[in-house]
């Protein structure tokens, strides 16, 4: 066995030639003649005219192929829990997690790279040495370090409530216009607190990935940085600077913008100007925590474990997990409520939830063909009466999963909750935490 | 020798009675019809329509250019009839008056046991038996087999006669391009036909002539008639000059062996030279089977599935290298068509994937998914040794959730009717059976609808048609629907298949002839109408059983009335069984069979049925019985013990049909009665406005709202309309027929009475008593046809009533499937109920139901660790991630279609359908589907419906 258990490598590689460009993930590579077997394989079937899109194994191995603009192909193996049976890590052998992952490490490269760089590719050994500076992001997306990050698999952008909304998004939009641009953002803990409107127009999946990086920069621990990107969907070929200030540890505001101004001026003048009235504010924000959503949300605490609302129109998400105190052992633990609650709408999504996303204007017929067939999303369209709720009882806890029009709601209770009572918490939950907040 | 006398009036008791019959079939020392359809190894599958059948199988014909099959017989191997053609041409001609003969002697044979009173002192004497008639024509068997007129017209132009080579032949040749050898068709085994010259038995075929354009005459047809003029050598010649100039003539020909068959091996025709394979199989098997049941030809069937790619494959792993011989990797393949060949293109796609992946992740490759052009294809695998079966199948018709138990399954039955894959696949004599068992397994995942829409009586008579997602799901369980009868009913049967099965009496005893017996009964199983009544196998074996049978359809078969007689007859490997002798696996059986050792049994699966009755026999040779040698054929003492014992059972018939039309218990409600239609609106409009709009909509809002309008709303609609529970019975089809306003609404008292009953079911004594019918006092919903005998109507109707699993006023019960794993056993509402319940919704959610449960089960079954020694052979996939599940729920909604109300938006209703796996204390899977407005609690549903079911 040549993949750890659990583990999960990427494989990228040219698409017409199959030369190697880069592995990330997984502490042992895998050796060269079982990258190009992977490859081949897809080759040969795309000459017979099949195309192969993914293979599992008994033990929850996966291999998910997806070629790009018919110039990278990206492999993900996942080694499945092999013969030890580990219980932990299979979120990650989900095929559509796999997919996602795949999607978002491609946009990942054109953020850093522009799209004409990938391909239209001239000098092979010289994109591999500007890949490495994906390497960054693609570890994170890989690696999955924090823990409350949902969006890489939902594609709806994590927010987090701020406890006064009004004042921030004010300062968000004063601060952009400053800037003389449309695109600014207020990150706290890693999550989208405010944002312009124009910001929310992105793609889901760049808003996601803009996130990551303001993650990963702000990790650096650096204050201020300007950094190049191109916008996946919204401007492939021509780059934009993203301007992030760490307004205090854990928060930090960013806006996407041209030429000027430069990021010495901004950060002397403008930062201060609109944020320093609002430390106040923004030390609620940072007091909100992991819980994402003010103290005015009254959840029925004991009652919940873990929970994710997304908007389905929005593209935006809240989640979070164990919001009460009380550590009694019978419960799971964060992780593992994290994991369950991964799996959990990874479960309802492929089989009753359609997972309609924003058509995104430009991508390949082919991809969008790719993705309707994606994972078991057909087994959807096999429903002749629309799916509303379901629900699981398993030995950990019980889960609940609601759609409506607008929202969808994927809910982990203890098991001590009766299982007749699970939709009455379930449509009090959505409704606590989507009437007062404006969700 | 079925003209019996059995007292048809009360079932007799007079064990002597039965003795007698046995006696007459066993001494009556008659040759069975079955006899020429025995194959070389011992295998039968014979199968005779029942008259009405036939008759229409005829009728089809005629409209049918001609071209079909007047009897509908047929080997389980097709490919030995054709090797056989030539031998069974040389009595084309006598065959010509047989079937006369045949259709007497089965209308004497089919006489209803109340016209049978003949006695049976008469049989005994056998003096002008009926049954004799069966018994000479048994002599001339050679042309039973399979017999086609057909009818070919074709230009001649006597003014352009093809020039012969030798001159030879005639006009015959010359003219229509057929030659015949005049001494080639005179055997020993054809006593040659009076003054009139010979059968004109076609020889060969002249290049370019009109006979070998068309490509319907054969060489081994016998030409019977030119433009309705019979012919012989002597007169063709004669017949033939009278054609003045150039015109059409129609051949009248008979062919003995299958003409599809027969196409591409004797004519050569295009697709046995487009693809050179190293055997015959170029040609689609002619399946007479899937004909029967879909009700047309294999090959049209195929052109219809032709675009839909689907494929198996059985792949050798270990290439040898320096055999350069193209495609050697390939053991097997079906289909041999455009419908394969690009899945066929990148078997090494599936080699290499297979090969690799175990050495990366560690796990054998179980799926994967391609996409070939617009079709997404799923393709399972399934490793052996060193041999890979690969199985392709696009995924509307099976998603990938459910992939691996097809898969499993059809790797089960393989290996009941093989032993193993290897021994399945590597004997070359076994290709056309596989060719013939794929077309069955394709045919059924890919058009399972025209699967019940085709057939001429459509094999349930349920208006319904079993859906793609239904048959899967139902197909898919561990189990055998089963149908409970009343306990005297259940008794008889269980007796009489029990004296059958202690085989202690007759030629079965060993006492008899002071031998051993040939075979130890283990166990048999008996259907009615495709419904499993009586089973005395254990679990495995019946499901192994059970495979057979769904394989080759036999139960839904059994179901219309389309089965006259039925035999089976072949070795099979049962399962658990064949793995307590696993060292001689994977050799072939004819290697195998000199070095059986006695103590080492072999298995024998014998299958009759006679109308809707069938019985499934298992059987061991070696053990406690002598061992068997060779491939030993069907013998006649058994089958006729079952044939003795089915129509011992017949005169049971009518309390087993009077159980399937019982109304349904427990009760079922019809989606489209919580719908109100539009029609059904206005009326309600006029009486209660509020409620009848949508009385569920107000529910599923107030859900919304909060905890105090909740789920649990039953009793807030209290202006509902009268509970349409109580149309089921009288007035199944009108939508909700009684009118919703004044007074109907059922005394308070009954209806209490009603409830507590329903309760009283789940098993506390004493409830009943509200009723005051002592009889009623633990009402056992599944034991309604002796209930219904001794109350009156009124009190019967009130019985339905009570008999509802839902808690609550009205019974919000859709559709329910229990599973008993431990008996491999589940009940569903017969089709018979699903099809009272007609509607334009309830087919629908019928279907969604299905495919609900699809999703369910299969998170059951993910979560489930591996067990025991089956784990090895199920490969159950790896747990969820989440744990064992053990309830999962999901509610639908559905509004009516082709609403036209502009102003209004569209009603809905909301339903549950939900899954439960029961662990303790015994092992049970429950699917229920339930009207949104009683919030059920799914343990006790499950509780009060096992607690019927009585085995």
């Amino acid at each position: 066995m040549m993949l750890q258990d659990g583990s999960t490598q990427v494989l990228c590689l040219t698409a017409n030639s199959g030369v190697p460009l880069f592995t990330r993930g997984a502490s042992k590579q895998l050796p060269f003649s079982v990258i190009g077997s992977l490859n081949g394989v897809h080759m040969f079937g795309d000459g017979q005219g099949v195309v192969l899109s993914s293979c599992q194994t008994d033990c929850g191995g996966r291999v998910v192929w997806r070629v790009f603009h018919d110039s990278v192909m990206l492999i993900a193996v996942n080694g499945g829990h092999g013969s030890t049976g580990v219980i932990q890590g299979h979120v990650k052998g989900e095929e559509l997690f796999l997919e996602r992952l795949l999607e978002n490490i491609w946009n990942c490269m054109v953020l850093v790279l522009g799209r004409d760089e990938l391909t239209n590719m001239r000098n092979v050994e010289r994109l591999k040495k500007d890949l490495r500076s994906c390497f960054g992001l693609i570890d994170q997306l890989l690696e999955d370090r924090h823990q409350g990050i949902m969006g890489n698999l939902t594609h709806c952008a994590d927010c987090l409530l701020p406890p006064n909304p009004a004042l921030v998004q004010e300062a968000v939009n004063g601060f952009t216009q400053s800037v003389d641009s449309e695109f600014g953002c207020l990150v706290v803990h890693g999550r989208v607190a405010a944002a312009t409107e124009n910001w929310w127009r992105l793609a889901p999946q760049e808003v996601i990935l803009l996130s990551a990086l303001m993650r990963m920069l702000s990790s650096s621990g650096s204050a201020s940085c300007d950094y190049p990107v191109f916008l996946p969907q919204g401007s492939p070929t021509v780059a934009h600077r993203l301007l992030r200030f760490q307004l205090l540890p854990g928060a930090d505001v960013c806006v996407l913008c041209g030429p000027t101004p430069s990021l010495q001026k901004a950060q002397s003048d403008l930062v201060r100007q609109f944020w320093s009235p609002l430390v106040e504010t923004l030390r609620d924000c940072l007091a909100v925590g992991e819980r994402c959503l003010p103290g005015t949300v009254s959840l029925r605490v004991p009652d919940v474990l873990a929970l994710l609302v997304l908007n389905r129109e929005a593209r935006r998400s809240v989640s979070c997990v164990r919001p009460s105190a009380d550590d009694s052992p019978t419960l799971p633990s964060k992780a593992r409520c994290w994991e369950l609650l991964r799996l959990f709408y990874i479960f309802a999504a492929t089989r009753y939830f359609s997972q309609e996303e924003a058509p995104v204007p430009g991508a390949l017929a082919e991809e969008k063909a790719h993705s309707r067939s994606s994972a078991s999303g057909d087994f959807v369209a096999g429903f002749p009466h629309q799916p509303l709720q379901c629900y699981l009882v398993t030995e950990e806890c019980k889960c609940y999963g609601l759609q409506t029009q607008q929202h969808q709601l994927f809910l982990l209770t203890p098991l001590s909750v009766p299982t007749f009572a699970l939709r009455n918490v379930a449509t009090q939950t959505l409704l606590a935490v989507t009437a007062d907040t404006g969700f | 020798m079925f003209n019996i006398a059995i007292e048809s009036g009360p079932f007799s008791e007079n064990l002597e009675d039965f003795d007698s019959i046995r006696s007459v079939l066993l001494y009556s020392d008659l040759e069975p019809e079955w006899l020429d359809n025995v194959q070389k190894n011992g295998e039968l599958f014979y199968l005779e329509l029942s008259e009405s059948e036939e008759e229409v199988a005829v009728a089809r014909a005629h409209g049918n250019d001609g071209l079909s099959t007047n009897h509908v017989r047929f080997s389980d191997n097709e490919a030995e009839v054709i090797t056989e053609a030539d031998g069974k041409q040389r009595s084309g001609r006598r065959a010509k008056g047989e079937p006369k003969l045949k259709k007497l002697a089965r209308l004497l044979r089919r006489k209803r046991p109340s016209q049978r009173r003949a006695g049976k002192t008469e049989a005994k004497d056998g003096g002008s038996l009926p049954a004799s008639i069966l018994k000479t024509q048994a002599g001339q068997r050679q042309g039973v087999t399979v017999k086609t007129v057909k009818e070919v017209c074709v230009y001649v132009n006597p003014k352009r006669l093809t020039p012969l080579p030798n001159g030879g032949g005639g006009l015959l040749a010359s003219l229509l391009g057929l030659v015949h050898r005049p001494c080639a068709s005179r055997g020993p085994g054809n006593p040659a036909a009076g003054g009139g010259g010979e059968t004109l038995t076609v020889h060969g075929l002249v290049p370019n002539s009109p006979a070998i354009r068309g490509g319907q005459i054969l060489i081994g047809d016998v030409l019977v008639a030119v433009d309705d003029v019979e012919v012989t050598t002597d007169s063709i010649e004669r017949v033939l000059s009278c054609i003045p100039g150039p015109t059409q003539v129609r051949l009248t020909l008979e062919t003995s062996a299958p003409a599809e068959g027969a196409t591409s091996v004797a004519a050569g025709g295009p697709p046995a030279a487009a693809a050179p394979q190293p055997r015959p199989k170029a040609s689609p098997p002619v399946s007479q089977l899937v004909r029967l049941l879909w009700g047309e030809d294999t090959a049209e069937l195929q052109m219809s599935m032709g675009h839909v790619p689907h494929v198996a494959m059985y792949l050798s792993l270990q290439l040898d290298a320096e055999a350069l011989q193209e495609e050697q990797e390939i053991l097997y393949q079906y289909p041999v068509s455009d419908a394969s060949s690009q899945l066929k293109g990148v078997r090494g796609v599936f080699l290499t994937l297979c090969d690799m992946l175990e050495n990366v992740t560690g796990g054998h490759i179980t799926s994967s998914s391609l996409l070939l052009g617009r079709h997404l294809v799923h393709v399972g695998y399934w490793k052996e040794g060193s041999r890979l079966l690969v199985l392709g199948l696009p995924a509307e018709s099976v998603p990938l959730l459910y992939l691996q138990s097809v898969l499993s399954g059809v790797v089960r039955t393989l290996q009941v009717m093989y032993g193993s894959l290897d021994s399945a696949f590597c004997l070359a004599d076994h290709a056309p059976r596989l060719d013939h068992f794929f077309c069955l397994f394709f045919q059924q995942l890919l058009q399972p609808s025209r699967l019940t829409d085709g057939g001429p009586g459509a094999p349930w008579p349920a208006p319904q048609t079993p859906d793609a997602s239904g048959s899967l799901f139902l197909d898919g369980l561990p189990a055998v629907r089963w149908l409970s009868l009343p306990p005297e009913i259940k008794m008889k049967v269980d007796t009489v298949l029990s004296d059958f099965e202690s085989s202690d009496f007759g030629e079965l005893s060993e006492d008899f002839f002071g031998l051993r017996r040939l075979y130890m009964i283990l166990g048999s199983c008996l259907f009615y109408k495709g419904y499993l009544i009586a089973n005395h196998l254990p679990r495995e074996d019946l499901l192994d059983v059970c495979l057979y049978c769904r394989h080759y359809c036999l139960l839904p078969l059994a179901c219309g009335q389309r089965v006259g007689q039925l035999v089976v007859w072949r070795e099979v490997f049962p399962l658990h069984r064949s793995q307590q002798r696993a060292p001689c696996r994977g050799v072939p059986p004819a290697a195998a069979e000199a070095r059986y050792a006695p103590p080492r049994a072999r298995h024998f699966l014998l299958i009759v049925g006679l109308r809707h009755l069938m019985q499934c026999v298992l059987m061991e040779a070696g053990g406690a019985a002598s061992p068997a040698l060779g491939s030993p054929g069907p013998d006649c003492i058994y089958i006729d013990q079952v044939k003795a014992t089915l129509l011992q059972l017949e005169v049971l018939e009518g309390g087993m049909e009077e159980r399937l039309s019982a109304p349904a218990a427990p009760c079922l409600s019809c989606a489209d009665w919580f719908l109100p239609a539009a029609s059904a609106r206005d009326r309600h409009g006029a009486a209660s406005p509020s409620s009848s709009s949508s009385p569920v909509l107000s529910k599923l809002a107030g859900a919304m709202r909060g905890p105090s309008a909740g789920a649990r709303g039953l009793f807030g609609d209290k202006a509902r309309r009268s509970s349409p529970k109580r149309n089921l019975s009288d007035s199944g089809n009108d939508g909700p027929p009684q009118d919703p306003g004044a007074g109907v609404s059922p005394d308070p008292a009954r209806r209490l009475g009603a409830r507590r009953d329903s309760l009283g079911s789940g098993g506390s004594d004493g409830s009943g008593s509200l009723l005051k019918i002592p009889r009623m006092k633990n009402p056992n919903p599944f034991y309604l046809g002796t209930l219904k005998k001794i109350l009156t109507e009124r009190e019967t109707e009130d019985m339905f009533n009570s008999i509802k699993l839902t808690s609550g006023v009205e019974n919000t019960l859709f559709h329910y499937v229990l599973m008993e794993a431990v008996q491999g056993i589940f009940i569903a509402p017969t089709h018979r109920d699903m099809a009272q319940l007609s509607g334009s919704i309830h087919p629908q959610l019928i279907r969604n139901f299905h495919h609900c449960c699809l999703s369910i089960r299969a998170a059951f079954q993910q979560s489930l660790p591996p067990r025991g020694p089956r784990g090895a052979a199920e490969r159950t996939r790896r747990p969820l991630g989440m744990g064992p599940i053990k309830e999962h729920g999901v509610l639908f909604q559905c509004k009516p279609q082709n609403w036209t109300d502009q102003k209004k938006p569209a009603p809905t209703m909301t339903y549950w359908v939900i899954g439960r796996m029961l662990l303790e204390p015994v092992p049970q899977e429950f699917y229920v589907c339930f009207h949104d407005s009683v919030p059920e609690v799914p343990v006790e549903l499950a509780f009060r419906l096992s607690f019927g079911l009585a085995l």
